[in-house]
């Protein structure tokens, strides 16, 4: 077609770039690019002011909606096209995060896209993020040593025979191939390592008789005294930063089920992990057995109709999840509707700002300050005791509920100590798989998930029986909140008494139209998941959950793995999947006492163990280079930046930098980036608004809602061939070139079963699209419409601008068994960026249209059963306050006289940690840097006036400095602004700025210098003087339940320069 | 005592506005008297209505057509922010336009202060003159210009008072002044101004003053509302609620 003639140049002109020829136009003129870009625009210009032209960003052919993700609440977003180019983003009227309420799903095409949703600023900014200048475009090597930031360009075809065969670099380093580590190739062999290697493990086999049994694979595993570390496949590990749902799940089929590594990591430690964890364990249900399981991991108030809400440690109108949404539920139901909110945060947030109560709480003491709040609950009887008396799901159900505590469940106390739930049998009642309560001085057997029989208890019991003493746990929540008086407990979290009874006396005059969120601030601490339990607690005190006005889990969302209905069930299409399995590089998920290097090492070990959470990011790197568990031999990081965004980062600098401890180091980035520049090879990312995702959706949405990212541009990276087609580097091209090249099982002809061909990114996510748009019913009754053809149309024509290496409707129905009645309903889907659920479902009239229906642990069975690694002693069941303490279990002693401030993190709105400094129309057009926050009298004090600079220097980086190897060490250092708004004896640091990597120094490539942009290395990063654990010394500290990276617990000095 | 008002029964606000903009786009343009109505009780100060702008006009830096002014008030513990965003007034007395040697900014007759880029010399007497620091000169800066690559989002077309242009060295509107016109392409296109649609905290209203029933006409009945240096006389069609 012709039209794709006239496109050619123009693509080529816009999209197209290489560093070679990049490097020449340095300093070249603006004029000959402008004049280039646009030269080919379709509409011609009208020369006459007479006639005006059309205005054409209104038009649904210049319109893709799909997804955010410049921060993870990745709100559903509206891009607009013209000439192939995005040069607009707007909030999607479809969906529910961008209108209140938002637009029918049956609204026309064009009608919609008369209406701009709102959308954050920096959301907006993504138009510069994805037309960033230092985005790369084609495949680096490195040239220099590790970090040096010298480079070549090398095709794609021989970077991945390099990383599958092994590469050798300038300076003489020898990298290992992935062919090395790929050791258990055959399903069969995994699948017996494993379960002997499992019985090892738990003693139920010698390992003699492993040895004897295994003799021919023994060279497979990466110690054969220790089978339960798993074979040698665990030596790759793959890092991702914000990655998110439907990039997840291809990721893991590539790297767990074909490759056959366990080590698949996510970043959620060094954001706010605790908080999850705190909340599925309390929200765990019992499954029998003693198993608990389908915990939820994310909870929020509804907003709309609260009377009263507490923020700890988090807001509505910065971070969190997130300000697109939240930020006019609050706003709204401030002004209009009369609500009342207190802001827990050592900062005068935006939040905080508009607050009725502003709590400028000690960092680290948000469990003594909850404690405190459910101590005055209890004492001034506020609490809803018929709710709290519901022992069972039938008892809430005749209550009208849709949730129901363990409250009244009796708990055993030995040595005073509270241990596990009491059990029937121990009871000597009938032996059914549950728990006991106290009604009236009986004890009665209870099954928590029966629904036919009600059973209530009584709240506060002391009893034993059998010799076994025994309190209720609510009774013994009481004695937790009692350890301190109030005034004891407000000395510890430095809010006043008097303050703290205002703000319950106001929570607890709301019934249930009342609820308590909490994000990073309350738990990226070695406390944190305490402080998380012990702030749940609040809204389990006054059984809001379910209700309008109260406590939720928001409307959930549809399935795109296929796993409830849709055509495609991803999971279980995987013809040869291998499998993998051993102990996590960074003992996760795993109990140590239930390890072989237990029996080897005792307590302490030599590094944490977390039999409770995932992805504990910080541990990564820090582990490969202690070799504990084990070494690795390769690391494939994505889109994180683990050298620069944890806590604490230098010795992973040095590691990472170092090929004896990690021998190949593989990333895929949009840009050079502060940890992608160490790596060896470096492989361009399609940006968020290039590529395929299906991410979901945060708690404060009450309707459901299912997002589809979908590009909404051609991708700038170069174009490759992987199985035959044409497709652009990105992740997702870079395992299937891996997969193609070493032959990994469920990839290339027939790679999801017979006649269905995984050869694309396409070919993976338009089934999740079907999943999604069929519905999770299986008679398919909850299927999308079938767009018809003016939609039909209308998708084709929006999707002009495409190469037919990114759009080919027969390529694309392919990918869905050319089922037209399916593709249609994608394409139904697609042209509203996912499927959204009527606002009239949000709510039930006095319930939320998707209640949290379940129980409530206030006694956590599940946490109180495991063992603090270091300690070997037991982790409580109960929330408590808990100082700061290193991964042997000691409490971390800094000195108040030396380092006189508490240093905290926070995000403004325009920022997205290490990824929005090329929004120059956001943050570096509203800020040009940020600052040391210090408040006005501990500045007069120090005799620091506003816009000093100074460095912040800490126990364990008393320099001060980020050591950068093979490059430029960098002060933290930076201005400091004296404000009021913020505690006084703390300083706080914003996480945007501070950049090395990123553009904002020269780097090479081809022996060309490219020139940085110093804007972008404007500010401090405070992460290198954050505390390193001083047991483990190369790592941060970490919270050993919830995994949580220690952001906020070092105390630092300001040194004025 | 008012209603308090329940989401579920709930309009959305842009919904509202857009269907009072439609009546006023059915009345002759000199019966129309745009105004905006800013809820400071409201405003987060996030900036999106700043970006959206930016996004829309590709404004060069150094030039913002709207801007959030953020100010601390009070002392530890007492502490509030307070967030204004300031586009232009769009005066019905505006200084701007007495001042202006060739006529190019002028009040048309729907009431928005204009400026003709192609008749403004770039004198600058309009900055000067005017009280509320709305207007910046494009003095022909880019963001990308020393990167690797100029942006084309930089040289995108914008489609400002309805002329398709591109902004490049020596046309206009570099070497022109300019400010806020309260997004007119857009509102001829029946759509609203950038910084409403955008605004997070639905802080930001717009629609004919003119129009009773208007939700700005309405927001002015039932709120205290100020204007900004009121005793100037410059009678601002931007109202700000507290």
């Amino acid at each position: 077609m012709d039209k794709t003639q006239e496109k050619a140049p123009l693509q080529t002109k816009v999209t197209r770039r290489d560093f070679v020829k990049t490097s020449a136009i340095v300093g070249g003129t603006l004029a000959v690019t402008s004049q280039v870009n646009w030269a080919f625009r379709k509409v011609a210009r009208i020369a006459s002011s007479e006639k005006k032209t059309e205005y054409p960003l209104n038009k649904p052919e210049n319109i893709i909606y799909s997804v955010c993700l410049q921060c993870h609440t990745s709100c559903t977003i509206k891009g607009k096209v013209l000439d192939g180019v995005m040069v607009k983003i707007d909030g999607n009227p479809y969906s529910p995060m961008n209108m209140l309420p938002h637009l029918s799903y049956d609204t026309p095409l064009e009608e919609a896209a008369k209406y701009d949703g709102k959308l954050c600023p920096k959301g907006q900014a993504g138009v510069n993020t994805e037309y960033d200048p230092y985005r790369i475009t084609k495949v680096l090597k490195r040239a220099g040593k590790r970090g040096e930031n010298k480079w070549q360009v090398i095709p794609f075809d021989q970077a991945i025979n390099e990383i599958v065969n092994g590469g050798t670099f300038a300076d003489g380093t020898k990298t290992p191939g992935l062919k090395e580590i790929w050791a258990v190739r055959d399903p069969d062999l995994m699948a017996a390592l494993k379960t002997d290697a499992m019985a090892v493990a738990s003693g139920e086999m010698s390992l003699d008789d492993f040895k004897k049994k295994h003799a021919a694979h023994l060279d497979l595993l990466i110690d054969p005294d220790h089978p339960d570390l798993g074979p040698k496949n665990n030596q790759f590990v793959f890092q991702a930063g914000r990655i998110e749902h439907g990039r997840k799940e291809f990721a893991k089929r590539w790297l767990k089920d074909a490759f056959g590594s366990v080590n698949w990591y996510e970043h959620t430690t060094i954001c706010e992990q605790s908080h999850h964890i705190a909340t599925i364990q309390v929200t765990n249900q019992y499954k029998g057995n003693g198993k608990w399981g389908g915990g939820k991991e994310h909870l929020k108030p509804d907003f709309a109709n609260a009377e009263m809400v507490i923020f700890f440690g988090t807001g509505a109108f910065e971070a969190n999840f997130g300000p697109t949404p939240m930020s006019e539920l609050v706003t709204w139901s401030l002004s209009d509707r009369n609500m009342k909110m207190a802001v827990v945060d050592p900062r005068l947030s935006k939040t905080a700002g508009k607050a009725t109560w502003w709590l400028p709480v000690k960092p680290g003491t948000d469990a003594a300050l909850a404690l405190a709040m459910g101590r005055w609950i209890l004492e001034h009887e506020r609490y809803d005791a018929q709710y709290l008396a519901n022992a069972n799901k039938a008892a809430a159900l005749a209550d009208d509920e849709t949730s129901w505590s363990n409250a009244t469940w009796l708990v055993k106390v030995e040595n005073g100590k509270p241990t596990r739930l009491l059990r029937p049998a121990e009871a000597g009642l009938d032996d059914i798989d549950g728990f006991v309560v106290s009604k009236n001085g009986q004890l009665i057997a209870v099954d928590p998930n029966d629904a036919k029989t009600p059973v209530e208890g009584d709240l506060f019991v002391t009893g034993s029986v059998n010799g076994i003493q025994y309190k209720s746990a609510l009774q013994l929540y009481k004695e937790a909140t009692m350890e301190h008086s109030m005034e004891e407990w407000s000395e510890i979290c430095g809010i006043p008494v008097k303050t703290i009874a205002e703000v319950m006396l106001e929570y607890t005059s709301h019934g249930k139209k009342v609820g308590v969120d909490m994000y990073r601030g309350a738990v990226q601490h070695t406390n944190g998941y305490y402080n998380g339990q012990a702030i749940l607690m609040l809204n389990v005190l006054v059984g809001n959950a379910g209700w309008t006005g109260g406590y939720g889990g928001g409307g959930g969302h549809w399935h795109e793995d296929g796993s409830k209905a849709g055509p495609f069930n991803l999971k279980k299409m995987h013809p040869g999947k291998i499998g993998s399995f051993g102990v996590p590089l960074t003992r996760e998920k795993w109990h140590y006492e239930k390890s072989t290097l237990f029996k080897r090492d005792g307590y302490p070990a030599k590094r944490p163990w977390f039999p409770y959470t995932g992805n504990v990011y910080q541990e990564i790197i820090p582990s490969a280079a202690a070799g504990y568990p084990y070494p690795i031999k390769a690391l494939f990081l994505h889109k994180g930046t683990p050298a620069f965004s944890p806590p604490g980062p230098n010795p992973s600098l040095a590691a990472i930098a170092d090929p004896n401890v990690i021998p190949l180091v593989i990333a895929d980035d949009i840009v050079i980036g502060e940890t992608s520049m160490y790596a060896d090879y470096l492989f361009p990312d399609t940006a968020i608004w290039e590529r395929w995702g299906t991410p979901h959706t945060t708690p404060a949405i009450q309707a459901k809602t299912s997002k589809m990212r979908q590009p909404v541009i051609e991708p700038l990276p170069d174009k490759v061939t992987i199985f035959g087609e044409q497709q652009p580097i990105s992740m997702e091209a870079v395992m299937l070139a891996i997969a193609e090249k070493m032959g990994l099982p469920g990839y290339g002809k027939d790679g999801f079963g017979k006649g269905l061909d995984f050869n694309t990114r396409q070919d993976y996510f338009l089934k999740m699209a079907a999943n999604l748009a069929f519905g999770d019913k299986k008679d398919g009754s909850e299927a999308v419409p079938e767009a018809d053809d003016k939609e039909l149309a209308i998708f084709r024509a929006a999707r002009a601008h495409f190469s037919a290496a990114l759009f080919d409707e027969k390529r694309w129905k392919k990918a869905l068994g050319n089922d037209e009645t399916l593709w249609r309903r994608v394409v139904y889907l697609l042209n509203r960026g996912g499927r959204f659920e009527d606002f009239s479902k949000a709510y039930n009239g006095k319930k939320l249209g998707h209640p949290y229906s379940g129980l409530f642990n206030i006694f956590v069975d599940n946490v109180a059963a495991g063992k603090h690694s270091g300690t070997g002693e037991h982790f409580s069941g109960l929330p408590r306050f808990e100082p700061i303490k290193d991964a042997s279990g000691k409490v971390v002693e800094q000195s108040p006289e030396k380092y006189p401030f508490q240093l905290f993190t926070y995000k403004e709105i325009y920022g997205g940690q290490s990824r929005t400094i090329s929004d120059y129309w956001d943050q570096l057009n509203v800020a040009k840097e940020n600052y040391i926050l210090m408040n006005k009298a501990d500045a007069d004090r120090l005799g620091i006036k506003d816009g000093d600079l100074a460095k912040l220097v800490s126990p364990t980086n008393p320099k001060g400095e980020w050591v950068l190897p093979n490059n430029e060490n960098i002060p933290v250092a930076g201005k400091v602004k004296v404000i009021q708004g913020i505690r006084p004896g703390t300083v706080a640091v914003s996480w945007h700025w501070g950049h090395w990597g990123y553009g904002a120094k020269d780097f090479v490539v081809d022996h060309r210098k490219v020139k940085g942009d110093a804007r972008r290395a404007a500010g401090l990063c405070p992460n290198a003087v954050m505390l390193d654990d001083p047991f483990l010394k190369n790592a941060t500290l970490s919270d050993p339940i919830g995994g949580s990276a220690s952001f906020l617990d070092t105390r630092v000095n300001v040194v004025k320069l | 005592m008012p209603e308090i008002p329940v989401i579920q029964e709930r309009e959305d606000v842009i919904a509202r506005m857009m269907d009072d903009l439609q009546r006023a786009l059915k009345k002759p343009p000199s019966e129309r008297r745009w105004g905006m109505v800013i809820d400071l009780t409201k405003c987060t100060g996030c900036d999106s209505c700043t970006v959206a702008c930016k996004s829309e006009h590709k404004t060069p830096p150094g030039v913002n057509y709207n801007v959030v002014i953020k100010e601390e008030i009070g002392t530890y513990p007492n502490v509030r922010d307070v967030f204004l965003p300031r586009p232009c007034m769009q005066c019905e007395n505006p200084p701007c336009v007495d001042v202006c040697p060739v006529s190019a900014t002028y009040k048309n007759e729907e009431g928005i202060v204009v400026i003709d880029y192609d008749v403004c010399i770039g004198c600058r007497y309009c900055i000067t003159a005017c009280p509320y620091g709305a207007r910046s000169f494009d003095f022909g800066e880019w963001y990308t210009i020393d990167t690797p690559e100029v942006a084309p989002y930089e040289t995108a077309p914008t489609f400002e008072y309805s002329e398709e242009r591109v902004r490049e060295d020596g046309k206009s509107p570099i070497g022109n002044v300019r400010k806020c016109n309260f997004c007119i392409e857009r509102l001829h296109e029946g759509l609203l101004p950038a910084c409403i649609t955008t605004c997070v905290g639905r802080a930001r209203y717009f629609g004919d003053l003119n129009d009773p029933d208007s939700l700005v006409s309405e927001l002015l009945r039932q709120k205290h509302a100020f204007r900004l240096k009121e005793e100037l006389g410059t009678e601002p069609k931007v109202y700000y609620l507290t």
